[in-house]
């Protein structure tokens, strides 16, 4: 199993893999001609021929069988080019001691302050694929190529979690407040974001701070919670030290989680080693391994024992890497947890 | 006879009975004493003095009934809300959503805190004895405030306005204020609008959302709170309304009640009121019945009364009707049919 860039020969298998998504995934619609112009794009941003603002870095899972069964992406940065909303979680107070009042009422400002943000989004892994390491070399496979290259991306890595939806797929966090400057159902919105309307749509939205005691107990108590499906998504990076800083979505309301790139786990503890080739047996540690290529960057995991500055793997390995013995390769090791990011 | 007339300090005691009496939501009348004191002393002191526009003054006016010299109701004019303290209100307007891109463009009703009513010449504080409600008296002691404006227009603002008050039920709940004012003082609405009448009603209304509230996410029986009147408080409307006033979109921040405005000019009762001198005539041959009043200040003073009023004639009181306006032959009155 590798994690690399996508090709324009993946998009059949791409399509297929996102019709199994649903349309709650936006940020990758099932639709051919924006995943095309998506795929193309993407394969610019690897040659290093668009700017951070433009740089959407799509990666695609691939087993041993050249088969596609995963997605994920990073975003250079976001709202540079359109802006990017949130709401943040504030508190508004209202007191008075005289009358023995004081009361906390948390309050949603409206912000563009993750403007220039890298953006981890858009994973998505085939259902038949949900076991092993594969959630983890999907999602923290992207941490790593951000370890690399971190100068193609800003201070911080954000991930906006899908919110809290009922089963029909309605989010009561939209119910209560951006349905009634829309004059449409959430999935309708959803999907034009999901188009690139992002900003337009927010434009709807009013500028000025809403009393979250004026949202339905059920809009409330979705402030900030992630849709259960992407739970594991978020265990995963909350590992790796991503927390909630209070930003919301503004359309239902879930969780953007934010940490500096340089206290990112997999940044912090990644090497550089050099490679070498043996046999590491089944008590091996688990790698997250790079070639520390950008346009033909290959990731993988698999077992392997650091001697010095030397990280010892199969055969096998180095050709899923497309590496030789004494090329240097950029690895951390895989945080011992089991959790399978399936989608975020 | 009734008689409406500037407030006295030895109204007190029978004036806490009435603010005791009086609905939740008339705050200007407090049942406290001290409070009561220091507003008949502010009475006295505005219509004694000299203003020559409209600044802080008060006019406190009780409608006494000379057979027992009982109070039978109350009324006030402030001559400019907003003076001493802002006088905050929510404005009602459309937030207007508009994507050119997406072709969507629809408004969303948005209610406001603002201060646009600072400076208007404000009624408030009307009350009336229970036995007296729709009688032509509540006519008297609402109207004859507006003769007192014609007859001292300069100490007064080129608007008027009146806060109705607004709807609660039977328990004094009012679904407006549960849906919002609580949300942000955790008080029942009968104790906030007990505190507004004994503490500052502006030092309240700061602790109000200073964000817009949009009326679509309010429950729907809040929202039907905004500009329904408390039954208790449509006569005082339908009063003014036939005056001219008209309801804008200013609503009351606490019960979501109506605002009435109108042009000082405009206003029926000071724009058509006449005036005429007395004739003092034992036995009059009654045509119609009217609102006079002396046209006085300090001494003001207001009746109702059948007459025979012929323009440009001078007027035939009774002796009873020179006693209650205090007049004599040649002195000046103002009057409006009723």
């Amino acid at each position: 199993m590798i994690v690399r860039p996508v090709k324009v020969s993946d998009l059949p298998a791409l399509l297929a893999l996102v019709q199994q998504a649903g349309p709650g995934f936006t940020t990758l619609p099932a639709n051919e001609d924006r995943l095309s112009h998506r795929v193309r794009w993407a394969q610019r941003a690897f040659a290093e021929q668009v700017e951070r603002a433009d740089a959407d870095y799509l990666f695609v899972l691939e087993d041993d069988d050249m088969r596609v069964v995963g997605v994920s992406a990073l975003a250079g940065a976001v709202g540079l080019r359109e802006p990017w909303y949130n709401y943040r979680v504030g508190l508004t107070v209202s007191s008075a001691p005289d009358l023995g009042i004081q009361r906390q009422i948390p309050t949603l400002f409206l912000n563009n302050e993750l403007t220039g943000q890298s953006e981890l989004c858009s994973l998505f892994l085939g259902h038949d694929q949900r076991h092993g390491s594969n959630g983890r070399l999907l999602s923290l496979g992207r941490l790593l190529f951000v370890a690399e290259f971190p100068h193609l991306f800003g201070e911080k890595m954000i991930a906006e979690l899908r919110g809290s939806a009922d089963e029909h797929g309605c989010s009561p966090f939209w119910d209560s407040l951006g349905r009634h400057f829309f004059q449409m159902d959430f999935s309708h919105a959803d999907h034009l974001s999901g188009l690139g309307n992002k900003s337009f749509i927010a434009e709807l939205m009013p500028r000025q701070p809403l009393y979250t005691c004026m949202l339905t107990e059920q809009a409330q108590a979705a402030i900030g919670q992630a849709h259960p499906n992407t739970e594991p998504a978020l265990k995963i990076l909350q590992a790796e030290g991503f927390t909630h800083k209070g930003y919301i979505d503004i359309f239902d309301g879930g969780p953007v989680i934010e940490a500096p790139v340089r206290n990112i786990r997999t940044v912090r503890e990644s090497l550089e080693l050099t490679l070498s080739l043996g046999s590491p047996d089944e008590q091996a540690p688990l790698w997250l391994i790079h070639n520390r290529r950008l346009e033909n960057c290959r990731i993988t995991v698999a077992r392997a024992r650091r001697v010095g500055s030397s990280l010892v793997i199969d055969r096998l390995t180095a050709k899923r890497l497309q590496l030789q013995p004494g090329n240097s390769v950029r690895a951390a090791m895989l945080p011992n947890q089991q959790q399978q990011a399936v989608a975020a | 006879m009734l008689v409406l007339r500037p407030v006295e300090q030895t109204d007190l005691p029978q004036l806490q009975q009435l603010a005791r009496d009086s609905l939740v939501g008339v705050t200007s009348l407090p049942d406290d004493s001290e409070r009561l004191r220091e507003k008949i002393a502010g009475s006295c002191a505005s219509f004694a003095s000299a203003a020559e526009a409209n600044g802080p003054e008060n006019y406190f006016f009780v409608l006494e009934d000379l057979d027992d010299h009982s109070l039978r109701g109350c009324s006030e004019i402030l001559a400019t809300a907003g003076f001493d303290e802002p006088f905050y209100s929510l404005r009602n307007r459309h937030f207007t959503s508009a994507s050119r891109e997406l072709n969507i463009e629809h408004g969303v009703p948005a209610l406001s805190l603002c201060h646009d009513l600072n400076d208007h010449t404000l009624l408030r504080g009307f009350h009336i004895d229970a036995n007296l409600v729709r009688t032509p008296f509540s006519e008297l002691l609402s109207r004859a405030r507006l003769l007192f404006i014609a007859a001292h227009a300069p100490r007064f603002a080129e608007a008027v306005i009146t806060e109705i008050v607004g709807y609660s039920d039977e328990e004094g709940h009012s679904p407006f204020w549960d849906a919002l004012g609580k949300h942000f003082f955790d008080l029942p609405y009968a104790e906030a609008e007990r505190l507004c009448g004994l503490q500052s009603r502006s030092f309240l209304a700061e602790l109000m959302p200073q964000y817009p509230i949009y009326v679509p996410m309010l429950p729907q029986a809040a929202q039907d709170c905004i500009g329904r009147i408390h039954p208790d408080g449509q006569e005082a409307f339908d009063i003014l309304e036939r005056e001219g006033f008209e309801t804008n979109s200013y609503i009351d921040l606490f019960d979501a009640g109506p605002t009435l405005y109108a042009r000082t000019s405009n206003i029926r009762s000071i724009a058509r009121s006449q005036t005429a001198t007395v004739q003092q005539r034992p036995q009059i041959d009654a045509r119609g019945r009217y609102l006079l009043s002396n046209n006085a200040l300090l001494g003001f003073r207001a009746i109702m009364a059948e007459l025979d009023f012929q323009p440009d004639q001078p007027l035939s009181l009774t002796p009873a009707m020179c006693a209650a306006l205090n007049v004599t032959d040649g002195s000046p009155i103002r009057l409006i049919a009723l």
